[in-house]
């Protein structure tokens, strides 16, 4: 064909589509959508559903009124969050009956009886294996209630539900309904909390999403809290009210993460996310018996064991490195101490203290380890005798021996709530972190994700504390 | 060691933060100007003057060098320098005191009119930046867009004839779609016509327009007409705009035998309990969130009601197709229907 009859077919072509005009595609497309709603009419027969709709239709009224729809949220996830705590005592204490007290002895003595040399044996086994060992005691009991449970209430259908009474909330923030399923998901992991954005359709209310995540307090989180509120805040007022008071700190924390993610997300949506794509539509399931047992082997397979198995990855080492730290000397003191020492000044400013920075920074492959760590370093700075020696982690069953190890360190109130308040806004763990790479595929929202929390992190302790000094 | 005065660290601090303030804050910010300033250059003032003889002349209004430099927020002697510059490239003829545009001048005028037009399109389509952002971030980016840049835009948008506020769009020839209307406050009452164009300057009054939810692809009746006030019906709502508003909507005004739906709605406006058709989609909502709409059910003809009400109010649930979907309230303003 010569180019003289090509060209008159483009022109032809662009004259006719300047005849058909702008609307024709959209005009195609909804014709073609109302015939197949017609088609559909004509001859797809319905069973009568309203009996069944209408025990539906109860359900929603109630759980989505004005009188009890927020309070009803609130006891549920109370309810799970309580379960979780308290449920997953038992299993982890006795996790780490086995794997802390039992097996750990039991290589250590296996180790000396082949003749392992000192430094070999205590990084493999009291560095990389008591910090995978910690990270399973700790984390495996809570994750393996908090999920299923969550997935049990997802399956029920009532989390749209959730999302729908919500969403006025999170459109004030710049941010999408389903952010609060994410949310809640985050207090169990954050990792976890982020894969389930995925939920979330426009680009721009999911990278909010993914980043204020970490304001959920996560499980590796929870049992910080809990142990520092009791021995700190719990002690300042009459044996009998501890109790309430310890928890209703921690509460506050938690609430306060909910503050900073509603504020967060507020900022990112007026700044740097601005004109984004964003669409909001939601379809509310009809309610149906959860599968339960379906429901519990996947939430077990998919959530539980991938972010378990992600943790012990990270943390093995983390582990290794503690050990390391307070075993290599530089001159007369281990890194750790010339470490500590360097950032006491800084952790000082912050109302923190330098062992507090260190155990941040060597855990953040996983929260879990935090207490721990913080504890032996102590013990070694301090130089009062307890736990097994030089990088190996410990925790003590008692509450008050833990308390008094603290303050031999030097710790006071305010050291103990800006401990606290930082291990609400500090860096996401690196499985976190990794978990935002793969789901953003970018690093520029990786660095801002992982940066943002610390930086918070800093200016709310720096500011507690100054005033703190002031008032004190 | 760890001895200093709570005071003086929460001074450095609060002085630090102003700095970073004064540094950062969007748009003012003193970072942002030195770093904006660097770029405006020669060719952006060429092509801010070619625009403006060009809308202009459109407009049967001739300008002279003075009311150039009045108009244009550039420094005067670049603006001079850049007028001599284009008459040496004869872009623009000047005759005494008076400035005109040549052919080749128009033609270039014409290329930026059709980057801002496509960019505006792109906006509305493909992001989510607000109605009222789209003009300011035209303008920067018309400067930015090579010609190949600008085809290769509009074959991605389907060759668009018309951009989002309804303004044509010229096509790489240099063709243009004629705009067939009347200003509303020309309009006698009784009238029935479609909302064809809402004009996005002055940014003062287009920013009152959209305050006011008023939509492109609207059917309205002019109910009431006098020197200080306008009321015309639409979709169930009456509005009531001052003259000078009503001037930036044009309107074409459709045939006598065209029906005007009384009941014709938003569905926003459905209560519980009402039950009611669909008619059909606002052209206000665009790209994927129309086909997601359209997906979920919401197409000419299904029936649709409340299914539930919001502890907070928004955004309300709407049983369509035997689903409940949720939609906010600024979607379901755009969606239109016939209660039964």
């Amino acid at each position: 064909m010569d180019t003289k009859k090509i060209d008159h077919i483009i022109s032809l072509s662009n004259d006719l589509r300047w005849q058909i005009g702008d609307e024709f595609h959209d005009n195609l497309a909804e014709g073609i959508y109302a015939d197949a709603a017609e088609i559909v009419k004509d001859s797809v027969h319905k069973k009568d559903e309203t009996g069944a709709f209408r025990i539906d239709a109860k359900i929603d009224k109630i759980i989505t009124s004005k009188i009890w729809g927020f309070p009803l949220m609130f006891l549920i996830l109370a309810v799970v969050l309580w379960l979780t705590i308290v449920g997953a005592n038992y299993p982890s204490a006795m996790l780490s009956g086995i794997l802390l007290d039992t097996i750990h002895p039991a290589l250590k003595g296996f180790a000396s009886t082949i003749g392992m040399p000192w430094w070999l044996d205590g990084f493999l086994i009291d560095g990389v294996y008591l910090a995978v060992a910690w990270v399973i005691a700790v984390m495996l009991p809570p994750m393996a209630i908090f999920f299923p449970l969550f997935t049990l209430l997802e399956d029920f259908g009532y989390l749209p539900r959730v999302a729908f009474n919500l969403d006025h909330l999170f459109k004030l923030s710049g941010a999408h309904g389903k952010q609060a399923l994410t949310m809640s998901m985050g207090f169990g992991c954050n990792a976890a909390g982020i894969v389930a954005t995925r939920i979330i359709d426009s680009p721009r209310e999911r990278l909010i999403a993914i980043i204020t995540n970490n304001f959920s307090l996560c499980n590796g989180r929870w049992p910080t809290q809990i142990l520092i509120a009791t021995i700190f805040v719990g002690a300042l007022v009459p044996a009998s009210y501890s109790g309430i008071m310890s928890l209703a700190a921690v509460i506050g924390i938690a609430v306060l993460g909910m503050i900073f993610m509603f504020l967060v997300s507020w900022g990112l949506s007026k700044t740097v996310l601005k004109g984004e794509v964003s669409t909001f539509n939601l379809e509310l399931p009809p309610y149906r018996p959860p599968r339960f047992w379906k429901t519990i082997y996947t939430s077990i397979i998919d959530r539980t064991l991938i972010v378990l198995w992600r943790a012990i990855v990270f943390a093995a080492p983390a582990g290794a490195v503690i050990w390391l730290i307070s075993n290599i000397y530089l001159g007369d003191a281990s890194v750790a101490s010339w470490l500590i020492d360097s950032l006491d000044g800084f952790g000082f400013l912050l109302g923190l203290n330098g062992v507090i920075l260190v155990a941040y920074i060597v855990a953040i492959p996983a929260n879990e380890i935090v207490i721990p760590t913080i504890l032996m370093l102590t013990v070694l700075v301090t130089g009062i005798s307890a736990g097994a020696g030089a990088g190996v982690m410990f925790e003590l069953d008692s509450v008050t021996a833990t308390g008094d190890i603290l303050r031999a360190g030097g710790w006071t109130l305010l050291t103990a709530i800006n401990l606290m308040l930082f291990s609400l806004l500090h860096n996401p763990c690196s499985t976190t972190i990794y978990t935002i790479y793969k789901e953003t595929k970018s690093v520029k929202w990786t660095l801002v994700a992982s940066i943002l929390p610390v930086i918070m992190g800093f200016v709310v302790t720096f500011l507690v504390a100054q005033i703190w000094r002031l008032l004190a | 060691m760890n001895t200093y005065n709570p005071i003086t660290a929460l001074a450095v601090f609060f002085a630090l933060s102003i700095l970073a303030y004064l540094l950062f804050r969007p748009n003012k910010g003193w970072f942002w100007l030195i770093k904006n300033s660097s770029v405006s250059n020669d060719k952006i003032v060429v092509e801010d003057v070619l625009k403006l003889l060009y809308h202009n002349e459109n407009a049967d209004k001739h300008l002279n060098i003075n009311d150039i430099i009045r108009t244009l927020k550039y420094n005067d002697r670049l603006i001079l320098e850049s007028i001599n510059k284009m008459s040496d490239h004869e872009l623009i003829s000047i005759q005494g005191d008076s400035v005109k545009l040549t052919k080749s001048g128009s033609d270039y005028a014409l290329r930026i009119v059709r980057a801002h037009r496509l960019w505006e399109k792109f906006l509305a389509e493909k992001t989510g930046f607000k109605e009222a952002e789209w003009h300011e971030r035209a303008e920067r980016m018309e400067h930015e867009l090579s010609k190949m840049d600008t085809d290769m835009l509009a074959s991605q948008l389907g060759n668009p004839q018309f951009d989002p506020h309804g303004d044509p769009i010229p096509t790489n020839t240099g063709k243009i779609a004629k705009v067939k209307g009347i200003p509303v406050s020309e309009l006698p009452i009784g009238t029935i016509g479609r909302i064809v164009n809402i004009k996005d300057k002055p940014e003062i009054i287009y920013k009152q327009i959209l305050a006011e939810n008023i939509h492109i692809g609207s059917v309205i009746r002019i109910m009431e007409k006098t020197p200080a006030r306008i009321e015309f019906h639409s979709e169930g709502e009456a509005f009531v705009l001052a003259p000078i508003m009503a001037g930036n909507i044009t309107v074409s005004v459709l045939e006598k035998d065209v029906v005007f739906e009384e009941n014709l709605a938003r569905l926003s406006i459905l209560k519980e309990n009402e039950t009611a058709k669909i008619i059909g989609i606002s052209k206000e909502i665009r790209g994927d969130s129309r086909r997601r709409l359209l997906d979920l059910g919401f197409v000419k003809g299904a029936e649709v009601k409340i299914d539930l009400l919001n502890p907070l109010g928004d955004p309300k649930a709407f049983l369509i197709k035997g689903t409940s979907i949720a939609l906010r309230q600024n979607q379901a303003s755009k969606i239109l229907i016939q209660k039964d």
